[in-house]
């Protein structure tokens, strides 16, 4: 069988269905994460610590890992963990992307001058450090602008500024949430207009199209906390023939060649706009809405064509289907969450998985990320979707101190 | 005759499942499960257990010095614990053996006690000393046609990575050590883990 080098951080919410896909295809699986596993001693083919911090180190380490384990593909599973398999992949000349272009993908300052250079539509930006003066740049913007971490995920320290005030205000709290693990951030331009999702799969430079989700729920900050996102999209055909265009030059542009892809676009009178693209799958537990075929995961697809292995099909289901970022309710310590069973009760509703555990500190947006849970929820149509999610999510009480 | 005197020490691990520690074994030859009254008949210990009035208890294990006792009724343990040690104590006491020996299963029909006490060892001597590392512990809860359900806590419940010990730890442990069990059931409620090792966290 053949034998995948799986990377996941300790703290990825997609440990279950990377492993479940990995049984279902009947790999050999080797799991790679940060910190070690206290059971590595009992499975040393299946369980391996890689310095995620050094991808150069974490390829030595796979290079004589895969001495006595030979290794036949490598996937990550993050925009972290994107760069460190790119690496890997190159040392042993695996399936995957060029570093360069993986590195350009989990950079936001160094994809926008891809972009730019290769003219995909995407927003005016500017790199500044944390250390300038926050009222001279203020001085030199062009409102509303947007603050960006040039690598943090989930929209976290993602603020929009309207004026000279809310930008030095936003500066602080940017400051504040990078503390010391980023010099420089992004102010680029902010881009009204509606946004949706795209999930894709790159096979051999070409960008096969997996789904395309509309985001409802406004996005016009100050701070941009995801909510839901629907498939199949609302957005007439043409447009989306255009957003997946946009998209796919934002790719060749990047260099990325093989593997998933997620990314952020907007679209307005003017046309779609690249706002972000990763070299990773759908974040969070969202991909559980993605079915293709007879039912095949989208872990399933990215781990069959890491491997080689026959891909049954492309094409999503043609039921309707949506996640709900569950939003963070407040700041405080979670107590409990009342109305589960009658959320899961609403027509259409697969599953309420609440993430969050009782005693956990949630911390709003910006300076916090993690959502407390998610709703799924599957239909005829994507209004009645929505609909689903949102009358889900009203039933639904956390109770914090 | 002397009476010794016996000493049961209750360990609680939620507010369902109580194991008590006695310090005479109870019944030496394996492990013995009761999942009904029905199955306890003949089994003065376990007889007496279900019987407790509104115990609420739903399983009875038996192994060596140990007894645990799976309740489903919000009620303490203390209230209901009290009652258990009296039916231990009597079933000490009375010389006569606690629990029957259990019939052999027919031929060629896999033995799930005879498993369980295997598992059951395996996961007190390797599985539990590696995952108490991270704060976790793992309590085997049952054997059923060689499928072994188990339950995570500690550090363990809710844990991002809970996913990779069961799959790539404890199974690979099982199919090396105990190659007849077919399969590996998680029962954990990892919703409500409120100390996990590992907490997922990123988009």
């Amino acid at each position: 069988m053949p034998r995948l080098l799986l990377l996941l951080p300790t703290t990825t919410y997609r440990t279950a269905a990377f492993v479940e896909a990995a049984r279902r295809i009947g790999a050999d699986l080797t799991v790679a994460s940060e910190q070690p596993s206290t059971l590595e001693a009992a499975n040393p083919a299946g369980l391996l610590t890689l310095d995620f911090h050094h991808p150069e180190r974490a390829a030595d380490q796979a290079r004589d890992f895969a001495r006595h384990s030979p290794l036949d593909a490598v996937v990550g599973v993050d925009d972290d963990t994107a760069v460190i398999a790119a690496t890997i992949g190159e040392r042993l000349r695996l399936k995957g992307n060029p570093v360069r272009a993986a590195e350009a993908a989990r950079n936001k300052h160094r994809q926008r001058e891809l972009l730019a250079e290769h003219a995909v539509p995407a927003p005016r930006f500017a790199l500044h450090l944390l250390d300038e003066d926050p009222h001279e740049i203020a001085r030199s913007l062009v409102y509303p602008c947007v603050l960006k971490p040039l690598r943090l995920s989930a929209s976290r320290g993602v603020i929009r500024a309207d004026d000279p005030g809310s930008f030095v205000a936003a500066h602080a709290r940017l400051k504040a949430i990078l503390d010391s693990c980023d010099a420089a951030f992004l102010v680029e331009d902010f881009v009204p207009g509606y946004e949706v999702a795209l999930e894709g799969l790159l096979v051999n430079r070409r960008l096969h199209l997996l789904a395309i989700f509309d985001k409802p729920d406004p996005l016009d900050g100050p701070y941009f906390e995801e909510t839901i996102y629907v498939t199949p999209s609302r957005a007439p055909a043409g447009l989306q023939r255009t957003i997946a265009d946009c998209a796919e030059r934002a790719t060749r542009a990047l260099g990325l060649v093989e593997g998933p892809v997620h990314a952020e676009l907007r679209y307005n009178e003017r046309g779609p706009w690249l706002i972000e693209l990763a070299a990773r799958p759908i974040g969070g537990r969202c991909s559980a809405v993605l079915r293709f075929g007879e039912g095949v995961s989208l872990e399933e697809l990215i781990l069959r064509h890491a491997l080689g292995m026959p891909i049954p099909s492309l094409v999503r289901e043609q039921t309707a289907a949506g996640v709900m970022m569950i939003p963070i309710p407040g700041a405080g310590v979670l107590q409990e969450v009342r109305g589960v069973a009658e959320s899961k009760a609403v027509p259409l509703i697969e599953d309420v998985q609440i993430t969050a555990h009782p005693g956990e500190r949630l911390v709003p947006f910006p300076e916090g990320s993690r959502y407390p849970g998610f709703i799924f929820a599957r239909g005829a149509s994507p209004n009645v979707v929505e609909a689903a999610l949102r009358e889900a999510h009203r039933r639904l009480t956390f109770v914090l101190a | 005759m002397s009476q010794v005197e016996i000493r049961i020490t209750a360990e609680p691990v939620d507010n369902h499942r109580c194991k008590f520690v006695v310090s005479q074994p109870l019944h030496a030859a394996g492990v013995r499960r009761f999942a009904s009254a029905a199955d306890a008949k003949g089994s003065p210990l376990a007889e007496a257990i279900f019987a407790i009035p509104a115990g609420g208890v739903t399983e009875v294990i038996v192994s060596g010095n140990i007894v645990t006792v799976v309740k489903d009724n919000p009620a303490p343990w203390p209230a209901v614990g009290k009652a258990v040690g009296a039916a231990i104590r009597a079933a000490a006491a009375s010389g006569a053996p606690a629990v029957a020996a259990k019939a052999a299963p027919a031929a060629g029909v896999v033995d799930d006690d005879a498993l369980y006490e295997r598992v059951a060892r395996l996961f007190d001597d390797q599985v539990n000393p590696m995952v108490a590392r991270h704060g976790g512990h793992v309590e085997l809860i049952d054997v059923q046609d060689a499928v072994v359900m188990l339950r995570m806590g500690g550090g363990c419940q809710g844990c991002g990575m809970a996913d990779v010990t069961l799959r790539q730890g404890i199974e690979g442990m099982l199919a090396q050590h105990i190659p007849e069990v077919r399969g590996i059931v998680d029962i954990t409620d990892h919703t409500t883990g409120a100390n996990p090792y590992f907490q997922a966290s990123k988009k």
